[in-house]
């Protein structure tokens, strides 16, 4: 919805607040720790603004490099399962009851309102070596048993000697676990606004030429979403590859995420300029993907216009 | 009997795999919730195992004056940031959607930034700013949450922008345009067309700036100079002993409130006003 | 442009203090220069304070005192590195009291404002770390060795192999998530001295780590005590005072600094360059080295204090504690942590960085 600058009044009256904003509290900011990148540790505190690249040099090696792969795997697999719990999630709210829609959005972003911190704890309360989980296992465990000496087999003992709890804690399963838990709601946002105001005739259409539910949904009701899809990946994607807080509490020995590593530098390794390097880079990548996007669609959109 | 009629083909709501799905993924995101509800009424002072029924977490919450004044800075934060972000998210929003100028592209990179950007180099980015330009610390209050209400702004309202931009992309131009023809005004066309088109992408952009601002911790960190402590701060400094049980019960009173005002916030919608039509 | 704010008087302290002028010549327009604000800023440890020491403080001196926490040091220097942003008094571990000092982020302090200072214990009025301690005074000390469950495991466990080399408790071992600390605890198990900058041997520490991991549950963040409660783990590396909190709740559990030596550790009491109310806050910390007052803090929180006037008010069963106060040996053979430099800090996070992403 492209219109040229005819209206300049409106014009500057949209774009000059945010710019202005963006400009003061924003890139300034970021322009001090770009600086920053380039310089190098000067003693305790000071920095040296040498405009050397080598932060970034150092940055290049391997153990860094894997550290960087591991943290998009994670991002990426976190980001598939809350599209795919999402758009069931935004689906159901969609079509659902109109008048349960705003009462389930609510119900889904509530747990969204209460401490990161308290609720990774709550999470692993449930999910750790004697949590709530393990806990109701255990008790079925004794039942299951308690059925088998019944019938009279419990000498065999076919549930195995000993109850042994799942590990579901401290692991990289765990990670990612709590990055969908955080993450789910700025999936189910933008998915929500998109297919809220779809246009349902299109799906009646489809379903009435015979295409089946799933036909329907894939060829259909994505593409019309696809949209607010993006616009989800993108806002899970990014902050879940920046996230430090949960592989912190939640991970194993080797569940360490460029975030921690970034984190550190700026903590305990006292070396912003190092730190800011990592995040810049960080930063290009996601960055360059985007604009990849964005060159992606208006070359689509122009191929579309010339059709 | 009202919904013993079949299912219709679109009533996907009514389906079982979606009702089992959402079911789960409810369950999920509920059951630590419940968990830390019930262990707010634990008596212990480490909560980690069940020791017993209290209440004296709650008393203890209500009187840490500490405690209430981190609860109080985080929801007054949290509400102003949200204000401000749906403003500064939709004007972004609709100067991205409407107009097409030279810088377009680059503007779109720099409003995605502060999105992109890991949180921590944001936090010590702003840390930075407000250090070298010599920011007041010692405001009066709400004065003083000022420095943090704009880093909050400044990383809440990109993420409104592309909310309301996804809305937006579904517009049909048509609609605005037969407005024009019947002779509305700019100002008529955008309050009775464009914004309850928009609606969704604001309500679901306003939730999503408000849970960003308060549940933010490493930003605030940073930004925030002494006696202006918020919630997620407290908390995560008082980790090294323990999440205690006023930690949940005062949690709990967040997600009490937050409701209550989410209730109403519904009501006042929901009443019946005169002379309102629905676009589209 | 570099900004210099931080050493000597900030920008944002003068604007302060030129704030507290104008309000002293606004409301007592007789007095000459006047004296700061009855305000005091103070940066600490969660908890760690008495319960009522504040209040008392506030009703003794009309300073109306405002606590904000942080969780490690590392946040402390990264909060105050650019500048003090208006704090009067912190509680810095003795390693970051050395790189403070380094760094003249510290102000001296004015010995005749602290009447209390002959309460604290002869041994700790000197240190290393503060030679003629100009810039700090101790608050608490104590050691980090293991925390362990009694009934889970053989004896008492007083060796770091059982945490550092050994298969015996595999999955059950917590260690934990600050890598200087890991290296430094590795170096006194392979007989090194602690703040060893040997490359060789921090590789040699390394290597061992990378491969005793898989023994390895989690590298616990500030949370070894609360895993060890709850039955994640049998064994875990803590400081003694979150050991002796978990010992509260559950008699199965206890500590043992390892034969090899342990951590010491000594958090001071600093006013950090720039502070807005100086005077404040030597009063305050003053107030802080007072006999009874030090007796409740030390009675509360159950930390070792290194005020010998408040131990002598303090119960046997808290001054023969041997978790809170180690014999004489143990003390003997651990060490204090010390400032190397910046190679020596590069070395160590890299070589942390390789222990996590093995």
């Amino acid at each position: 919805m492209d219109k040229p600058r005819r209206n300049p009044r409106v014009f500057s009256l949209v774009a000059i607040p945010p710019s202005v904003w963006l400009l003061a509290f924003f890139l300034v900011p970021l322009t001090l720790v770009w600086a920053m990148s380039f310089g190098q540790k000067a003693g305790l505190i000071d920095i040296d603004y040498v405009w050397s690249l080598d932060n970034y040099a150092r940055a290049m090696d391997p153990l860094y490099l894997r550290v960087f792969a591991k943290s998009f795997w994670f991002a990426a697999l976190t980001t598939l399962i809350c599209l795919g719990l999402g758009f069931v999630v935004a689906m159901s709210i969609t079509f659902g009851p109109s008048r349960w829609r705003v009462p389930l959005l609510i119900l889904v972003m509530l747990p969204f309102w209460t401490n990161l911190l308290v609720r990774t704890y709550a999470l692993i309360a449930v999910f750790r070596t004697r949590g709530v989980v393990n806990g109701g296992l255990e008790q079925l465990w004794e039942w299951g048993n308690g059925l088998l000496a019944i019938i009279g087999l419990g000498h065999l003992e076919l549930l195995g000697a000993r109850f042994e709890p799942l590990q579901l804690l401290y692991n990289n399963g765990a990670v990612v676990a709590g990055l969908v838990y955080v993450h789910l709601p700025f999936m189910v946002l933008p998915l929500y606004a998109s297919l809220d105001r779809m246009d349902r005739s299109c799906i009646e259409a489809s379903l009435d030429l015979g295409a089946g539910h799933l036909r329907t949904i894939l060829s259909v009701m994505i593409p019309m979403a696809m949209p607010g899809i993006v616009t989800g990946v993108i806002i899970t994607f990014v902050p879940a590859l920046g996230s430090f807080l949960t592989p912190d509490l939640l991970g194993g020995t080797d569940s360490q995420m460029i975030a921690n590593v970034i984190e550190r530098q700026f903590k305990s390794a006292n070396d912003w300029p190092f730190g800011a390097a990592l995040s810049f880079i960080l930063m290009y990548v996601t960055f360059f993907a985007i604009a990849l996007r964005a060159v992606w669609i208006s070359r689509q959109r122009r191929l579309r216009g010339s059709l | 009997m009202a919904h013993h009629h079949p299912i219709q083909p679109l009533e996907y709501g009514r389906r079982l795999w979606l009702r089992l799905t959402m079911g789960l993924t409810l369950l999920f995101l509920y059951a630590p919730i419940v968990v830390l509800v019930v262990f707010s009424f634990n008596d212990s002072r480490r909560n980690i195992v069940w020791r017993g029924f209290t209440t004296r977490y709650y008393e203890k919450a209500w009187n840490n004056d500490s405690l209430i004044e981190a609860f109080t800075n985080s929801l007054t934060i949290a509400l102003i940031s949200t204000a401000v972000s749906i403003v500064l998210g939709t004007m972004a929003a609709i100067m991205l959607w409407r107009f097409r100028f030279p810088g377009r592209s680059a503007c779109e990179g720099v409003i995605a930034l502060p999105i992109i950007i890991p949180e921590i180099c944001m936090g010590v980015a702003m840390l930075a700013f407000f250090a070298r330009t010599g920011w007041p610390t010692d405001l009066p209050w709400p004065l003083n949450l000022g420095a943090i209400t704009i880093a909050h702004i400044s990383f809440s309202f990109p993420f409104v922008t592309m909310v309301v931009r996804a809305r937006l992309q579904r517009f049909n131009i048509e609609l605005e345009e037969a407005a024009r023809d019947l002779g509305a005004s700019g100002w008529q066309t955008f309050r009775d067309i464009l914004l309850p088109y928009m609606k969704p992408g604001l309500i679901a952009g306003a939730l999503l700036a408000f849970t960003l601002s308060l549940d933010d911790f490493v930003i605030t960190f940073f930004t925030a100079g002494p006696d202006q402590i918020t919630f997620p701060v407290k908390v995560y400094s008082m980790v090294r002993f323990s999440v205690t049980p006023e930690v949940n019960a005062a949690s709990t009173v967040l997600i009490l409130i937050t409701l209550l005002l989410t209730a109403i916030a519904l009501w006042l919608q929901n009443r019946p006003r005169r002379g309102e039509i629905e676009a589209g | 442009m570099k900004n210099k704010s931080g050493r000597g008087v900030s920008r944002r302290s003068f604007m302060a203090g030129l704030g507290a002028v104008a309000a002293g010549l606004k409301f007592a327009p007789g007095t000459v220069l006047a004296a700061e604000d009855k305000k005091l800023n103070f940066y600490n440890w969660d908890t760690y304070i008495g319960e009522s020491t504040l209040g008392d403080f506030t009703a003794e001196t009309g300073i109306d005192v405002t606590m904000d926490l942080y969780a490690d040091n590392d946040e402390l220097f990264a909060k105050l590195k650019e500048g003090n942003p208006g704090y009067d008094v912190i509680v810095p571990t003795n390693d970051f009291v050395e790189r403070m000092i380094t760094a003249n982020m510290l102000e001296p302090l004015v010995g005749d404002l602290i009447p209390n200072i002959p309460n604290i214990d002869p041994t700790f009025r000197d240190a290393a770390f503060d030679p003629g301690r100009r810039f700090s005074l101790p608050y608490m000390w104590g050691t980090i060795g293991i925390g362990y469950r009694k009934s889970r495991v053989d004896g008492v466990p007083d060796s770091w192999k059982w945490l550092l080399d050994s298969d015996r408790y595999a999955g059950k071992v917590a260690l934990m998530g600050d890598g200087t600390t890991m290296i430094q605890l590795t170096m006194k198990y392979l007989g090194y001295p602690l703040n060893d900058t040997d490359p060789a041997h921090i590789r040699e520490a390394q290597d061992l780590l990378i491969r005793n991991k898989p023994n390895v549950k989690v590298f616990a963040e500030d949370n070894g005590q609360d895993l060890l409660l709850s039955g994640e783990v049998d064994i875990c590396m803590e400081w003694n005072g979150d050991i002796l909190q978990v010992m509260a709740e559950d008699d199965d559990i206890g500590y043992v600094v390892p034969r090899e030596g342990g951590l010491l550790w000594q958090d001071c009491l600093c006013i950090p360059a720039g502070a807005p109310h100086p005077a404040n806050a030597h009063q305050f910390i003053n107030h802080l080295l007072d006999a009874k007052v030090g007796a409740e803090i030390a009675d509360f929180i159950q930390y070792a204090t290194p005020n010998a006037a408040a131990r002598r008010l303090l119960p046997a069963e808290y001054n023969s504690n041997p978790a809170i106060f180690p014999p004489a040996e143990t003390i003997r053979r651990s060490e204090v942590a010390t400032y190397q430099g910046i190679e020596y800090t590069r070395a160590i996070d890299e070589a942390w960085t390789r222990v996590m992403a093995a």
